[in-house]
């Protein structure tokens, strides 16, 4: 009888601890991002040299998609460390592109400059690629295997190493099973 | 004139419809994005955040509601993107169907509980003394009442039975007073049957009590007069009574054991915003606490800023304890180090503080100072701030490093005026660190670069080390009396010079993975120039 009681008391008692437990183990701004393994929205962005460039068009190649912002400290932080893995992989079947975010087109040329960044940039004016993206911290990048499918997102910086990495798995479409994280701002 | 009357007839009737269509529209937008949460924001929706990026989301809505899709179908895109996490109203579905049915599950359950307790609590309550399980109690006071001249009462004894026996001989005589009055038409009948009932359960209650103490003295005696049932009876209540008793002190314990266990949680999980768009939300559990360290990190800024150095040391050192790889604190630390004068505590409090940033604007431009104005290490300076010019954004702090740096002589390591006195050439060793061709894959960005000199007849530790963060191959370095290691120690004879890349950037520690280069005529006099080394082995 008392063990009964005993267990009966659990069983009420279980469920609440577990959903506090639940609430106060999960860091309420992070979003778990519902893309990887999913196929790269399409979009078309004018590049800072004037030409245009769709994802529809590097269907076939490794892509490395970098949302980025000259006001970003961990975007400047990483800024060279892309530019040595571009120069490491860009005779590979892999592409660079960058994404400048919520800034303007001044000063996104200043940082390419002041970075020497070769890789192709545009400019999301109107945040429409970001949303499509899932974007909420930056800098963030996403990987995309050569048919077009998202394998891995990494929210704040990243380095060359990982980028270089990460890219190998994209062309051989590896996907990977979690999400990365490092410093990142939130946009505005 | 007859085009424009047509162009205006056509107009006129569209334009109200287009208005309408725009207003239903906006409606339609504000209406959706109510439902939606922004994502730089807590707990404001993308209606209401004032932010850049609601702003976007706010028109991606009208777009494709422009586009024709349907309200759910707008929903449907941004959870596809964002995840449930977007939505204010979590679904009704899968998981998320919990958030809505348990709350009601929970008060449907609360309310049947409380229920219960409430009709078990009134029938205890209304339940006489004398229930009808002890009806034979009762038929004895009854009985018991009629002929209680025959009870012998001691006024002397004081003992509990005579006390009780007394108090049995009182109700007895309150019983008889009660049925004269009745009698005498002093009582209504209503009033009469509830106060006999009442003084007959006391009394019923008051011949348990003596029953039980007969029990307890004459266990042995029990007669069929007493009884039977009661000894089982008491022995029932009594194991009964330990039991409720065990019930309420586990019941009470768990209380306080929750009460603590959630006081503690809530309040190391919750801490106040700091900007618009901060989180009150976080934990110790969740890693994004305002922990202890962060507490004392707070206390320590704002002594810092009343220039309370005490208490800011204090508040530090706290901090660190807390968290000793805390690099703000260092930060901080190093400034107070310098205010002081301390400016080698200063220098290595900035180290520490990169060591876990590297990336730390502070820190780097505490390192930058002190080997600007107290160490004359221009070269030094000038990487250090070249770096922390990178990370800022265009702007007032950033143009003031940028002037700092230019203002740097431009000679390399001391500068003109001073080099010749503090360390001239001849006391320095130049050279270029580059990695052989083989290796360049294995460059870690991140590393930190370790020109090392060791005096020929030593092997002991270093004269002097050179930390260089973040090198871009080929490295120019200078090696010189500001990098011995142990002060007042010369830097003169001929030393071994190595160098290497060190993954972790820490000088004690070798790594697999790192990389080493020896300069290959070692050793060299100090004063040499052109003393190029590779890195050509992997530290295995």
């Amino acid at each position: 009888m008392a063990w009964r009681r005993f267990f009966i008391t659990v069983l009420l008692i279980a469920p609440v601890i577990w959903l506090l437990a639940f609430g106060f183990t999960r860091d309420a701004r992070y979003i778990t991002s519902p893309l990887l393994a999913k196929a790269a929205a399409p979009f078309t962005v004018t590049l800072f040299d004037g030409r245009k460039i769709s994802l529809n068009d590097l269907r076939g190649k490794a892509v490395f998609l970098n949302f980025w912002s000259s006001w970003c400290t961990p975007c400047r932080a990483e800024a060279k460390d892309l530019e040595a893995a571009w120069q490491q992989i860009k005779d590979k079947n892999m592409v660079f592109l960058g994404v400048a975010l919520q800034d303007t087109e001044k000063d996104s040329r200043a940082f390419l400059q002041e970075f020497n960044i070769s890789y192709p940039n545009g400019r999301d004016e109107t945040g429409k690629i970001a949303v499509d993206y899932g974007v909420w911290g930056i800098p963030e990048s996403f990987f995309i295997d050569p048919q077009g499918r998202i394998t891995y997102k990494h929210v704040g910086g990243i380095r060359a190493t990982l980028v270089n990495a990460k890219l190998e798995e994209a062309a051989r479409g590896i996907v990977s099973a979690k999400e990365g994280k490092e410093d990142y701002q939130p946009i505005r | 004139m007859l085009l424009r009357f047509f162009l205006i007839l056509y107009l006129l009737p569209l334009n109200p419809l287009l208005a309408a269509d725009a207003v239903d529209i906006d409606e339609q937008t504000r209406s959706i994005a109510q439902e939606l949460r922004c994502v730089v924001c807590q707990n404001l929706s993308v209606a209401d955040s004032p932010s850049e990026m609601a702003q976007q989301m706010r028109g991606v809505i009208r777009e494709q509601l422009r586009a024709g899709k349907t309200s759910q179908e707008v929903k449907d895109f941004f959870v596809s993107k964002y995840g449930e996490w977007v939505l204010l109203s979590p679904t009704t579905k899968g998981f998320s169907l919990l958030v809505w049915v348990l709350p009601f599950a929970v008060l449907v359950l609360g309310l049947g509980l409380a229920l219960w307790l409430l009709r078990r609590w009134s029938a205890n309550k209304t339940k006489p003394a004398g229930s009808p399980a002890d009806s034979e109690l009762l038929t004895r006071v009854r009985n018991d009442a009629s002929t209680s001249e025959s009870l012998a009462i001691d006024p002397e004894d004081s003992s509990p039975h005579a006390q009780l026996r007394q108090e049995r001989a009182r109700l007895y005589t309150e019983l008889k007073e009660l049925d004269f009055d009745y009698e005498a038409g002093k009582l209504a009948e209503s009033d009469y049957a509830t106060l006999k009932l009442d003084i007959e359960n006391k009394a019923a209650g008051v011949l348990q009590q003596l029953d039980s103490l007969a029990a307890r003295r004459t266990p042995a005696r029990r007669t069929t007069e007493q009884a039977p049932s009661a000894p089982k009876r008491l022995q029932s209540e009594k194991h009964k009574r330990s039991y409720r008793g065990w019930q309420l002190a586990t019941g009470g314990a768990f209380l306080l054991l929750f009460g603590l266990t959630l006081g503690i949680a809530l309040t190391n999980s919750l801490r106040s915003r700091e900007s618009a768009q901060d989180s009150i939300t976080g934990g110790f559990l969740t890693g994004t606490s305002e922990s202890a360290n962060t507490r004392f990190l707070q206390e320590g800024k704002s002594a810092f800023a009343k220039q309370d150095w005490p208490k800011a040391i204090e508040a530090f050192k706290q901090a660190l304890a807390a968290d000793p790889n805390q690099p703000e604190a260092h930060a901080y630390m190093g400034f107070i180090l310098l205010q002081a004068g301390h400016a080698d505590g200063a220098l290595l409090a900035f180290d520490k503080a990169l060591s876990q940033a590297p990336n730390f604007p502070m820190a780097l431009w505490g390192k930058g100072m002190v080997l600007l104005r107290d160490k004359q290490d221009y070269s030094g300076a000038r990487l250090v701030l070249g770096q922390l010019v990178q990370l800022l954004p265009p702007g007032a702090e950033r143009s003031e490093v940028e002037k700092t740096i230019k203002e740097l002589p431009p000679a390399e390591g001391k500068p003109q005026s001073q080099a010749t006195a503090a360390a001239p050439s001849g006391q320095q060793i130049i050279g270029r660190i580059s990695v052989d061709a083989k290796l360049k894959g294995n460059v870690d960005s991140q590393a930190t670069l370790f020109i090392i000199a060791r005096s020929d007849a030593s092997k002991g530790p270093p004269l002097a080390v050179k930390k260089i963060d973040r090198p871009v191959f080929p490295v120019s370095y200078s090696l010189g009396p500001e990098n011995v290691m142990m002060q007042g120690i010369p830097f003169t004879g001929r030393v071994s010079i190595t160098a290497r890349l060190d993954k972790d950037g820490n000088p004690t520690t070798r790594q697999p993975g790192d990389l080493t280069g020896d300069y290959k005529k070692n050793p060299v006099a100090v004063g040499s120039k052109n003393i190029d080394i590779v890195l050509d082995q992997v530290v295995q």
